[in-house]
């Protein structure tokens, strides 16, 4: 579904962060990003997006090269991205913040969004609330919810775990698993969490030094923890 | 204010009320837009007078051919919306964020659009014709029927673009755009078309706000800077946290001028106006109603 060819992106002319990476994820598969800070796990999620200033490579997404589109229509190719530090709208309540997950999206702008509500039943209590005046765990689940209403074939999460307290960062990776299953999401996420990457990810892959440098299945992890040792550790 | 006047001078009370209305709702009328490009888009645009001037002169235009008032407004709100979209498209989309260069490049554009009206019109004033203009007696004064309708005009349109900002999909496309672009862009948003659509739209109203008031005007090439001056004060003592900080900004502006004009003179209003805009923004920097959250 996703094949990723010398990714090479970044912010600044001449000084990439990702170094001629290259992935594939299969439909279906749920890959979690693992590696140190500053090692390109956002650069990447943000290259997908087509969001950086600086990028050469080849990005096939359903066939389609997506290097060079510009966001929103990567967004409407069937790619939703759940932004580090959520990016919902605080001035929006919690039903506009959903409709501007439509809007620009011809083929789902008049779908309803109750569907999300059955996922996430604390932001159907709070329709009308703003989402800045939220906690920070209700605001991640409105910004999972904002893209899964746009219908994508791809979720890109991106720290989903950062500044929420353990036990909602339990909740949330049990109902990420199971729309995943339902929605027959494809994922990559971005996560240094080992306790969400177990419950959420099949595979993981590890990031050092802007390229993938290995990948294991995520039951290995738990049976050889030198592996988090030598990707993770500081 | 009731002390000011004798108790039996109902009246000229009335009367100043009246025009410190029509000020406040004229003001208004022309802030409307500015709102939408300086308060929204943070785009200082300085030909936004002139945008002005094209539609009082597009009723200058089209009155020579008889055509009905309301057909002229609607012509003058589409022609000018056309232009400031083709002038977003030329010039503006290159500098958004680039203060500076904003200034100057509207300032040219300002300076072009004000030459070609002398070049197409000439540089003397022109007449418009209100469309009705039997004097409304009412209340035991007589008031101008035209000035009326401008003021209901003003109320008219800027509900209408607040129903269009606060109440339709296009109005939180646009907001959430300028809430945060790039999150716009990755939900699927074409932020370019709403760039485009946004800056046509509150061009079109500049364009509608000249058109109503050129009846009341001598129509001559410069008389967009006028109502430039006091609206963008108005609109900077109002705040752009919210669109309807351009409300409090037009009625203060607006309000004291009128009122201290009619009391003592136009001379003493402007100090006062400017004393209390510079009071206001040294107080509150970000306006009455704040500063954006970005």
């Amino acid at each position: 579904m996703l094949n990723v060819r010398n990714l090479k992106a970044g912010y600044i002319r001449g000084a990439p962060v990702l170094k001629g990476l290259d992935l594939d994820v299969a439909r279906g598969d749920c890959i979690a990003l693992m590696g140190r800070n500053g090692m390109g796990k956002t650069t990447f999620v943000k290259a997908l997006m087509g969001v950086l200033p600086q990028i050469s490579g080849s990005i096939k997404f359903l066939d389609q090269e997506i290097v060079g589109l510009p966001s929103y229509q990567i967004s409407n190719a069937g790619i939703a991205y759940v932004p580090q530090g959520r990016e919902i709208f605080p001035d929006f309540t919690v039903e506009q913040n959903l409709a501007m997950g439509q809007i620009g999206k011809p083929k789902w702008r008049n779908d309803p969004v109750d569907f999300v509500y059955e996922y996430f039943p604390i932001l159907a209590e709070r329709r009308k609330q703003l989402g800045g005046t939220m906690s920070g765990g209700q605001q991640q689940q409105l910004a999972i919810a904002r893209a899964l209403v746009g219908r994508p074939d791809l979720l890109l999460l991106d720290e989903p775990s950062e500044g929420i307290q353990p036990s909602i960062v339990q909740e949330i990776a049990a109902i990420l698993r199971r729309i995943v299953e339902q929605e027959q999401l494809t994922v990559i996420v971005v996560e240094q969490n080992l306790d969400l990457v177990r419950r959420l990810a099949h595979h993981v892959r590890f990031i050092e030094n802007g390229v993938i440098k290995s990948g294991v299945a995520v039951d290995e992890i738990n049976k050889d923890p030198t592996l988090i040792g030598r990707y993770l550790s500081v | 204010m009731v002390a000011i006047f004798r108790y039996d001078n109902m009246e000229m009370t009335l009367l100043i009320g009246l025009d410190a209305a029509s000020y406040i709702l004229t003001l208004l009328l022309v802030c409307i837009g500015l709102v939408i490009i300086f308060g929204m888009m943070n785009v200082i645009n300085l030909a936004h007078g002139e945008f002005f001037l094209l539609g009082a002169y597009t009723v200058v235009l089209l009155q020579q051919y008889a055509l009905p008032f309301a057909v002229i407004l609607v012509v003058a709100f589409v022609f000018v919306a056309l232009v400031g979209l083709l002038i977003e498209e030329v010039v503006i989309r290159r500098i958004y964020h680039r203060f500076l260069d904003t200034i100057l490049a509207t300032w040219g554009i300002s300076l072009a659009l004000k030459q070609l009206v002398i070049i197409l019109f000439g540089p003397g004033s022109q007449q418009a014709v209100a469309p009705f203009v039997e004097p409304v007696a009412m209340f035991g004064i007589t008031y101008s029927s035209y000035r009326l309708f401008v003021m209901a005009m003003a109320i008219a349109i800027t509900a209408a673009t607040f129903f269009i900002l606060f109440r339709t999909r296009l109005g939180l496309t646009a907001r959430g755009v300028i809430a945060n672009r790039q999150m716009a862009s990755c939900l699927g948003v074409n932020t370019r078309r709403v760039d485009r659509v946004t800056f046509a739209f509150g061009s079109g109203l500049a364009g509608l706000a000249g058109a109503i008031m050129a009846p009341l005007m001598s129509v001559d090439p410069q008389m967009g800077v006028g109502f430039l001056v006091p609206a963008f004060l108005s609109v900077l003592v109002g705040g752009t946290a919210s669109p309807l900080g351009a409300l409090w900004g037009a009625g203060i502006i607006g309000g004291s001028n009128s009122v201290v004009a009619a009391v003592w003179t136009p001379v003493i209003a402007q100090i006062v106006v400017f004393s209390l805009a510079i009071l206001i923004i040294r107080l509150m920097p970000n306006g009455l109603t704040g500063r954006r959250r970005r």
